[in-house]
């Protein structure tokens, strides 16, 4: 199924950007190589939070980990507009 | 102020804060301040296991195959873990429950005891498997120096919450003297004993168990020991899951999203927090020095889960706004990951794609046109 949350442009801190074809932010990252901390990939550990600089996102799940107010979960959001992380 | 166990004043509990407001009476999940830890419950909920439906036979075959070394390094692990279950299937409970004023978080603290103790039947079930008689296992936790002094560690700020709040609730506010002790209690310094202890267990969710789960997957990565491998996934997820309620709770006290004093003592004592957090970093490395004293197992040394630690603490230390104190900065053994991930973790067949499948599976809903292919 495609989203149209899909083909948005997911820009990083160092420069590097890609667009998003995958079900989740994380998976994004790691489909281009970018590694970050992750354990429950469900939301309820928050060891993937991290900074989102510009940009939407929107939860595919409920996330019971804590997230500060600049911060996302990528193993469970997807983006909706162009966004930028701090990674 | 007095505990009973059934308030009779009406209590408004959207204003109350988490903890040393008014006694919890009707346990009602109609109105929650804090929703987050109603979720938490349900989650764990879904969570439930059994140590006896994970089959730990083939694991006495490879236990026997393990050198010495890998011996000590396996049961040194269990014991710890043992304490620390021991420690948390009770204290949750006996510290923060004739303290906590709010309903969603009195059967959360609970729930999250009630899974320590899964736990701790855990490692009877595995250790009962690999000796015919354990017993001297479990005698040594209390004999051996090792875990008896990070023991002392870990429950000396739940022992002093838990004492401070015994006086205040038969004598009330005041100087008391006990056996020659003077213990001054007020509620600023009851609070900063609850501030404290939620650190020491934020710091024990979040970084005590990694030293364990470590070797144990590093077992696993050479397929050895996987009974045991399956059980502590299983008891890691869950404390993933613990770890993030002491986070929220810490988080919610610093941005003075609860008791607004306690977002004064938290600032007050960030620097006791750090170092908290810091000393169980140390003790952390000291037990990975002490696993591996009798020599080291393949896939895994001293050097590498001393980083993993720091590594971990990083992560954990940000969560809670304390900062990186470490210089590593990408994941010393990226394979943990694989086995802290919650999908691959399940035991019944049917859990196989999601983890919460017993979350709203009952449809009550019937519509007219529901039987139109029947026929008789």
């Amino acid at each position: 199924m495609t989203t149209p949350t899909k083909g948005r442009m997911i820009r990083l801190s160092d420069g590097s950007a890609f667009s998003s074809s995958k079900d989740t932010i994380l998976e994004d990252l790691e489909e281009n190589n970018v590694t970050l901390e992750y354990h429950c990939r469900e939301g309820f550990c928050g060891a993937c939070r991290c900074k989102l600089i510009s940009g939407e996102v929107d939860y595919t799940i409920d996330p019971l980990a804590f997230i500060d107010d600049d911060e996302i979960l990528p193993c469970c959001t997807i983006p909706l507009t162009d966004i930028m992380l701090d990674i | 102020m007095k505990y009973t166990t059934f308030n009779q004043q009406p209590t408004d509990f959207m204003v109350e804060p988490m903890f040393f407001g008014n006694p919890v009476n009707v346990a009602r999940y109609d109105q929650q301040k804090h929703a987050i830890f109603e979720k938490l419950i349900e989650k764990q909920i879904s969570f439930f296991w059994r140590p006896e439906e994970v089959d730990v036979s083939k694991d006495r075959m490879d236990f026997q195959s393990l050198s010495e070394a890998e011996k000590h390094i396996f049961i040194s692990n269990l014991k710890y873990q043992t304490l620390l279950d021991s420690v948390q299937g009770r204290s949750p409970n006996i510290a923060l429950l004739p303290i906590v004023s709010l309903p969603e978080l009195e059967t959360w603290i609970e729930t999250w005891s009630f899974f320590e103790t899964i736990h701790s039947r855990s490692y009877t079930h595995i250790l009962r498997n690999l000796f015919t008689d354990p017993s001297h296992v479990f005698d040594d936790i209390i004999a051996n120096d090792e875990i008896k002094r990070r023991a002392a560690d870990i429950s000396k700020y739940y022992d002093a919450l838990i004492f401070a709040t015994q006086l205040w609730q038969t004598q009330g506010e005041g100087t008391h003297v006990v056996d020659g002790e003077t213990h001054v209690i007020n509620m600023r310094e009851l609070k900063k004993k609850l501030y404290l202890c939620m650190n020491s267990v934020n710091a024990l969710e979040a970084i005590r168990f990694y030293v364990s789960f470590a070797c144990t997957f590093a077992f696993a990565e050479r397929k050895l020991m996987e009974g045991n491998s399956k059980i502590i996934r299983l008891i890691a997820r869950d404390e993933n899951l613990h770890l993030t309620s002491t986070q929220h709770i810490l988080n919610l006290w610093a941005k003075g999203k609860d008791d607004p004093e306690m977002a004064e003592i938290a600032a007050e004592c960030e620097e006791e927090a750090r170092e908290i957090f810091l000393n169980a970093v140390q003790q952390e490395k000291e037990w990975a020095h002490y696993l591996f004293a009798n020599g080291s197992m393949i896939g895994l040394n001293e050097d590498i889960l001393c980083q993993y630690v720091e590594y971990i603490a990083n992560q954990r230390m940000a969560a809670i706004g304390l900062g990186q104190p470490f210089d590593v900065s990408s994941n010393p053994l990226p394979w943990m990951n694989n086995y802290l991930n919650s999908d691959n973790v399940q035991v019944a067949p049917q859990e196989s794609e999601i983890s919460s499948y017993l979350v709203g599976q009952i449809d009550s809903e019937v519509s007219a046109d529901d039987f139109d292919e029947f026929e008789l």
